[in-house]
Formats: C-alpha cells, structure tokens, sequence
C-alpha cells in the first residue's frame, strides 16, 4: 500500500499550487500515522452482467460491448476509521488532511484491485472503468445487493448503515466491465 | 449437560462448513442460506447426516445468519430457527448416542458505533429473539461464531446468558494479522469472554489450522476455559472467479492435531471443510488428550482489562498508570464541559492523555444536578470513540455503574467497591454478570482504617465475598485509600505499609491516586512526585494521576528504568531522547530546525504558516519581552488570522492552510489567555450549537466549522455526528442558543436536515438555523427552511460575526 502526496494535495484541492513546507511536514506525518493503522482489504466475483445491465441505463452504457462483469468492494478498514475519529478530537486540520490521505490510499488500493482481476483476464480481454452505486441512475440502495453478493461484511468487514453508507468509511464498491480488446 | 460438554479434559468433535456444502449443492451467493431449512430441508438434513455419521458429536443448525438484522428471507424468521434447529434434532436423534445440536449465531452484518451506525441494543435485541427462538425450538448450547468486532460478541454473549439457561461457546474469526476487523487480539477476545463467562471460546474461520497454532498456543497460556478450533480448509482462493479451499482431509487431520496438543479441546472446521475432513480428524485425534491447564495459582492468573482492541495487563511485578483528568472534582472547565454536553472538550482531555503515556482513563461524571446514569453511558462511549485505552468506569452510583458497564466495549477497570455492606451487595453482582476488574477501597461502615491491620482486613472481607460471586483475587486491585500527610503524620507510611503487605499477604495488586497525599501542602507537584516514587517501591501496581503532569511521569519512568522493568531503558530513552537541560519536550507544528523565531517574522508569520508549537511559544516570548497581553492579540494573532482569512476568500489560501492557521492562533491565544486577569479577554460570543444531522456520520466539515468558529472567539457547543433532532432542540433550549448549525453529507440525510430545521423553528422561535454540507446548495437550504446556507467554514464565521455583531 502506498499513498501518493501528490493525490493527497489534489484531495486538498490545492490545484496547481505546491504545499508549502508546514503543509507538506503535516501531509508526511498524517501518511504515516495511516499506514500504521491501515488494514486493507478486497475481494471480487464474477457477478450477472444481465442483471446489472438492467437495472440502470447508464451503468448499461458504461457496460457497452462488455462480455462480463465484476463486482468489487475494496476498504482501508476499521482501524483508519478510528485514527480519523482521535484526530477528530484534536486537530480540525489534521482531520481535514487525514481525510484526503485516506480519499488518495482508497483510490490507490481500488486502482491494485484492479491490476489484480487484470492479472486473471483471458489474454484479449480488457477492463472498463470502474463504476458505483449513486452514479446516474443505478441508486445507492443498490449497494445492498453488490455487498450481499459479495458477502462483504464477512470477507472484508465492509457493512451498510441504515442510511446506505459504507462502513469502514473508506470503502469502496465497483462494478467493472470486461470486454474484448486493448484498454 | 454442560459439565460434561465443554471440557478441557476430553475431545469432543464439532462439524465442519455448512455454507461451503450448501454451495455444494447450489445455493448461489447472495441467497439466503436459512431459507434452505424450510425451501430445502432435505438438503440441509443431509449435510448434519454427513457430519453425525463423519464422528461429529456436536452440530452446528443452519441458523448462522437467522437474526432480525440480517434475515430478510420470505419465511418467518421463528419458522426457519424452528426448521433449522428441527433439522438438525432429527439428524442427531437418528445418530444416536450422546449427540448435541448447538444455534448457531453469526455477526449481524452491521458494524456497531462508533464504527458504524447500529447500536448495542439494538444488536442485542436481534441477538436475543434469535436465541429466544432457539431455546424454544430446543437447542442443547448456543454457539456464537465468525464475529469480528468485539463489541458485537458482546452484545452476543450478553443476549445469550440473559436470554436462555444454555451453555455458550463464543468463537472468533482473526484476520492475517492476528486481529479482529476491529482491532482486538487473542488476549482481548480471552479476557472479555471470561469476563462475560461464558463456557468455552476459541478461534472459527479467518484461515487454515497450521495459521492458528501460534493463536491458540496464546489462547491456552492465557485462559483456562475449554479451547474450541474451527479452521477453513486453508485460505480461501479465487480460481475463476470461485471461492476455493485446497486442504484436503488429511493435512487438515494433522495440522488439527497440533491444535489439540496446543490445548484445544473442542475441534472441527469452518469453511471449505466436509465431513471427509471431519471424519479425518476423528481418526487422527481419537487417541490424543489435551494438555492439562495452568494452575490457577492467585499470583499467576493475570489482571486484564480491554477496550474494543486492546488489552491492558496490570502486571503483579510492575506499573501503570491511570489518566486521572477525566473527574471533575476540581475541575472547572471539565464541570462546565460536562453540564453544557461539551463532548469535544472531554474527547481532547482523553486523547492528550493517552499521548502522555496513560495505560487507562479515568472517567467521572459526578456533577450534581446531573443525570449520571444517562451522562456516564454517553461519556464513556463517547471517550471510546476516540482511544483504544481501556477505562475506568468510576461512580459511586450502582444504577450508572450497571448501565455503562453494560455498554462499555471490553472489559472495564471498575472503581470502587468496598468493604460496607451496601456496596459490596450492589457492585459485586454487576461485575459477575457484564465482567470487569475492581478496584476494591479499603474502607467501611465505620470509615478508613487508620492502620495497614485495619485496611487488609477490610480488604480481606472484600476478596471473600467477591468469591461468592465466583470473583478471584485476580479480578481485583485493592485500593489503599491516600490521605493527606498534612492532616495525619503517619499517612504514607502507613500506606507504604499497606501496599507492601496488600501484595505479600493477600497476593494482590495494589492501586492509589496518589496526589491526595499533598493536599494542604505547598508545592503540591513537588511532595506528589516524591510520594510516587516512594509508593513505586512498596509495589504500587497501578497509580491513579495526571498523566500530563511532567514529574509524576519522570517519576515512574525512572522507577522502571532503575529497577529493571524498562528493558535497556528503551521507554527511559524514547521520553527523553531529545532533553536538555532546559529543553520543552518536542510537540507537532515547530518550525524546521535552525530557523528562529526573529528572523522569520514571530508570531503572525508562525500563524501564516500555521505552526502550533511555535505561535505558542512566540506568545510567551512576546510576553516574556514585556509586551502586553492585549496587544500581542491585537496586533499579531488577530491581524494574522484575519489575514489568512482574506487570503481563503480570495483563493490564495487554501482550507487545510486556514485551519493549520486558525489552530496556530489559538495556541497562542491560549498562552496570551492564561497571562491576562480574569474576564479580561474579550466577550465571548453564541454560544452556537453545531451538529452532524441523524443518520449521518460523517463529522468533517462540521469539525472544521467548529474548529475555525472557535478560533474566532466563538462559543462553540458541539454536539457530535448522528444527532436526533430532540437533542439539539433540547441543548440550543438550555443553552438559550441564537444559531444552530447543522451538517448533511448524504442525501440520504438531507431530510434528517429538514426535519431538524422544522423541529427547532417550531419549538424555538427566534433561533436561526445555518445548515452546510457537500450535497447543499443555497437553493436547497431555502427549500428546507434553513436561514441561511453556509457555503463554507469561512462563509459560517462571517455569518456568526454578523449576527453576533448586530445583536451587541
């Protein structure tokens, strides 16, 4: 697991503007406090691309010329959770950083996730980009039957909260098409 | 029945995976595998068949996810735990002999606060009507399995002993690493569960036998309740897509052996593993006996508590401390904290607690007029969100004892009980059923002893009728009880006495808050400091003091380092790596070495850059220098903060830099702040009440608000994430609050806003609402009746600055 500085400013939205050196030292030492505390986790399984291209026209559309499909779900675990919540408690800075560092290690770890499932492609297959419930018109309850499928709360610790949130907060869930050709 | 069935003494075989052999015969992911029982009951029979005819003696009903959180099959939830347990009654009546049939209980599939959103009753609730349900349909023992969140097993275990006369063994599923998902190790798991008492514990699921050698070697060494194993047939691979497992039946037997001669009495297998396996290890261990158990010598047995994820061990041969801050007794800004709901105040006192070095936290709510039941529940959940310490539960209130014992995430340090007759008949029995360590005051009905005779023999009294109640020595630490040396001659000699001869006679730990010793005396921290590490020496296991207070912390560093407790005096050199003689111990936020305060600029230009330690300690050398402390406030922490307030508006600041700014400022005018006559400082303005809407928990932008509000010299009142509207209500009532604020990041909870909004305008006219969040937009704050929209944490201040303004 790694966690680029660079995303973690982006998560700042500091634009095209370079943290200056109190920043920076901030960054450096939030990084660190997460990796300590970092517990990640994955897994994925071939899901019903019919299914799933029924029941949203724009998920349908990203899954265009796709011959199968993977459901993911992807999580920092509960102990980042915990470090956000002490920080919480002491510095509102160090939060917001923490949070951004956490935004960069998620996207980070979703983006090996899918290294990993390439790696297990037939020779001419090709992913296509990664897709969530709450996009377009696929809704958020939708996570109930990605993560129940995935039997998530047992293989990753990932479970929804009665208003449909992951949790561990930095969690992510995917559905990610395959089709035939170059990326 | 359970006399004969969980013993350390004798194996006794468990099955193997019912989930796997179910897939076996088409269960698809996703479906619901209790359904079976009533869709598909021959399916189901046939996998307990297997297993009874495989040499299990026990089985597992397929009633692992049949609780009301998680079950949404379309048969009754009764129907399938009745079905279930029937299926698998029949299956051992058809076996003959001495068959058993267990619950089985898994996790409900939601993660409790402060992780998630579900709460303990509520996960006990769904833990109880499905053991209710399987008494009914006759279950021989429940089986609580695959939890990973020791909180939860909580819940289970507690819904199981008060819900059934049945015996209860409680398993966990560790991750890679040795841990739960939430953090708790073998050691926590260990001391939680033989608190809670059930019959046996171990280990199911998470990875393969030869993995859970190590866990279960420690599970032995750390308990003397009967081990149970199931491991998975190996770690799970993906091959195509499918879940696989690749141990086959007889490298499986034998790595179970070695469990056995480990310590675990009670043996099977999770996923991936078949009555072949099953079978397999009833060839392999039929002749094997588990080791015999540790004596349960007094001294030997250890003195554990546990928070959620770790576990703390009062050792008999060393020393911890307990952070003593979280008590108002002479505590103002605590007190007030406490009457106004101020939870972000308490939140910070723990945690710079437990980065001062504390093994335990202290938390006391006695402030009268309170409602301590209700404010000690809150607080100790509260502080738990933010540390992995374990804490002291301390009140003299049996009613808020029972309730935040009942609710605490591990196994509590308890403090107190004594010797009179209406303690010991009140506290005792609360401790047996939800677990804890007490600490145990040597005091009565007739007062504090004034000899070492007198104490012991209360203390005496006190492990006596703990042992009724099924109480060790272990489970307690006895209290010596400190009083002040100005106002009795022999008092610490008689304490010294006391400790020595607490540990020598009774075998027991000792405890004391130690800084009562000084009270009357000047240079309090002074006679403290000394006293410690006199107490140290007599054998003082755990001291209640202030875990900031410098010397007492120097005091047992150094006791360790010079006694051989600190091995090559590693904590002794980490604590004063960086000292010199007239060092300040390092802090976060100091300027790159090398460059000096002069020369960059002072005290605004620390705050520009948003350096904590540094604007601090500017301030103080502005006022060393003779400044006066109204000015330094006035012409460098204001203009700088305003400064980079103007530089956010413009988009030459951005927000991580505003906030490391504002927290710079308001270090430094803390510093200014302690040097200025009472009531000096400037009218505070609000208070304001700030709150993360019901049903949402995410906090961030509502901390930043505050955070940023509070460093413009506002009164802040927060009141945490997934707030029900009739508590903020409620506190902006009390407060006689002018603007409440709240915050939304879903749209899922948007309509908590609303309501939330509505509710506050109805019952509080004249108090204006400013609602912020990412899903926002002012349209849409007019839409639900807010009166006004945030847009940011900068927006919010200039918004409270006029409000405030025109009301002065």
């Amino acid at each position: 697991m790694t966690i680029d500085p660079t995303d973690v400013a982006r998560y700042l939205l500091l634009g095209a503007h370079a943290p200056d050196a109190a920043l920076a030292a901030r960054i450096d030492a939030l990084r660190t406090a997460a990796l300590r505390v970092i517990r990640p986790a994955r897994t994925w399984r071939r899901g019903d691309l019919a299914d799933w291209r029924a029941r949203s026209a724009t998920l349908a559309l990203r899954l265009a010329g796709c011959h199968a499909v993977y459901l993911a779900c992807g999580t920092l675990g509960a102990g980042f959770d915990a470090l956000a919540r002490r920080t919480a408690a002491t510095s509102a800075a160090d939060a917001l950083i923490l949070q951004a560092v956490g935004a960069a290690a998620i996207e980070a770890w979703m983006d090996e996730t899918e290294d990993e499932i390439r790696r297990g492609l037939a020779p001419g297959e090709t992913l296509v980009r990664r897709y969530s419930p709450g996009y377009g018109d696929l809704p958020l309850a939708a996570q109930r039957d990605l993560l129940g499928f995935l039997d998530a709360p047992r293989t990753v610790g990932v479970s929804l909260t009665d208003t449909l949130l992951m949790v561990p907060s930095k969690s992510v869930s995917a559905l990610i098409g395959v089709r035939k050709g170059s990326a | 029945m359970t006399d004969t069935i969980f013993t350390r003494d004798r194996l006794l075989f468990l099955d193997g995976g019912m989930g796997t052999q179910l897939q076996a015969k088409g269960l698809r992911p996703g479906e619901t595998p209790e359904l079976w029982n009533v869709t598909r009951p021959d399916d189901v029979r046939a996998v307990h068949d297997a297993y009874f005819a495989a040499g299990s003696d026990v089985v597992y009903a397929n009633t692992f996810g049949a609780n009301p959180a998680k079950y949404h099959g379309d048969a009754p939830l009764a129907d399938v735990i009745a079905a279930g347990v029937g299926l698998a009654r029949d299956a051992a009546r058809a076996a003959g002999g001495a068959r058993f049939v267990a619950l089985d209980v898994g996790p409900t599939g939601r993660l409790l606060r402060p992780a998630g959103d579900c709460s303990f009753e509520a996960a006990y609730a769904a833990f109880a009507e499905q053991i209710r349900l399987g008494a009914r349909a006759g279950a021989d023992l429940v089986v609580i399995e695959t939890m990973g969140d020791a909180y939860e097993l909580k819940a289970a275990v507690l819904a199981a002993k008060e819900n059934s006369d049945l015996p209860v063994l409680a398993t966990v599923a560790l991750g890679a690493d040795g841990q739960l998902l939430t953090g708790a190790d073998v050691d926590c798991v260990a001391a939680l569960l033989a608190g809670l008492r059930v019959d046996a514990l171990g280990l199911n699921c998470g990875f393969g036998p030869d993995r859970m050698l190590p866990y279960v070697k420690r599970l032995a060494a750390v308990t003397s309740l009967p081990i149970a194993v199931k491991p998975n047939a190996g770690l799970p691979t993906v091959v195509d897509g499918r879940t696989v497992f690749t141990v086959g039946p007889d490298a499986f037997a034998s790595a179970v052996a070695a469990l056995v001669d480990a310590g675990a009495s009670l043996v099977g297998g999770c996923c991936g593993s078949t009555p072949a396996h099953i079978a397999a290890v009833r060839r392999v261990c039929a002749a094997r006996r588990p080791p015999r158990a540790a004596p349960d010598a007094p001294r030997a047995a250890r003195t554990v508590v546990t928070s959620g994820s770790r576990a703390v061990e009062i050792p008999f041969d060393d020393t911890i401390v307990i952070g003593e801050r979280l008590n108002p007794t002479g505590r103002k800004k605590l007190k007030a904290a406490l009457a106004e709901g101020d939870v972000a105040y308490v939140l910070r006192e723990a945690v710079a607690q437990a980065e001062a070095g504390a093994h335990i936290l202290d938390v006391n709510v006695g402030v009268p007029g309170l409602d301590e039941p209700a404010v000690l529940d809150e607080t100790v959940q509260a502080v738990q969100s933010v540390t992995d310490l374990p804490l002291q539960i301390d009140t003299s209130d049996p009613q808020a004892l029972a309730r935040a014992l009942r609710h605490y995430n591990g196994k509590a340090l308890v403090n107190s009980v004594n010797g009179t007759e209406a303690s010991m008949a009140a506290v005792l029995p609360l401790v047996a059923r939800y677990g804890g360590t007490l600490v145990a005051l040597t005091l009565d009905e007739s007062g504090i002893p004034p000899t070492a005779e007198g104490r012991l023999a209360i203390a005496r009294r006190i492990l006596a009728r703990g042992a009724t109640f099924g109480l060790r020595p272990s489970d307690f630490i006895i209290d010596v009880l400190c009083l002040a040396v100005s106002a009795e001659a022999q008092s610490a000699n008689v304490i010294l006495e006391s400790l020595r001869r607490v540990r020598t006679e009774l075998g027991c730990r000792t405890c004391l808050g130690v800084s009562n010793i000084s009270f009357g005396l000047p240079a309090r921290p002074l006679v403290n400091a000394a006293f410690y590490t006199l107490a140290l020496g007599a054998g003082l296991n755990a001291a209640i003091v202030n875990p900031l207070a410098a010397d007492m912390m120097t005091a047992v560093r150094a006791f360790r380092a010079l006694t051989g407790r600190d091995p090559a005096c590693g904590g002794w050199i980490d604590a004063f790596r960086e000292w010199t003689a007239d060092s300040r111990p390092p802090a976060p936020g100091r300027r790159p070495a090398g460059a000096a305060a002069a020369e960059d600029g002072g005290l605004a230009a620390s705050i520009r850059r948003g350096l904590k330690a540094d604007a601090a300690a500017d301030a103080r050398a502005a006022l060393a220098g003779g400044q006066a402390p109204l000015d330094v406030i006035g012409a460098a922490i204001v203009p700088a903060l305003e400064d980079v307030g103007k530089g956010f508006e413009a988009g030459r600041v951005f927000l991580p830099q505003l906030l490391m700014a504002a927290e710079a400022a308001g270090a430094a005018f803390e510093v200014v702040r302690a040097a200025l006559p009472p009531n000096a400082g400037g009218a505070v303005r609000g208070p304001i009440v700030l709150a993360t809407v019901k049903g949402d928990i995410h906090d961030i932008g509502k901390n930043i608000c505050r955070a940023l509000l509070e460093n413009y010299g506002f009164k802040v009142i927060d009141l945490g994430r997934d707030v029900p509207a009739e508590r903020i209500v409620a506190t902006a009532r009390r407060e006689r609050a002018r603007l409440v604020g709240l915050s939304a990041l879903m749209t899922t909870t948007v309509g908590a806003m609303e309501e939330t909004v509505r509710l506050v305008h109805r019952e509080l006219p004249g108090c204006l609402v400013t609602v912020g969040g990412a899903v926002l937009t002012a349209d849409y704050a007019a839409k639900i009746g807010a009166d006004h929209y945030a847009k940011d944490a900068m927006g919010l201040v200039r918004y409270a600055e006029s409000l405030f303004a025109a009301a002065q």
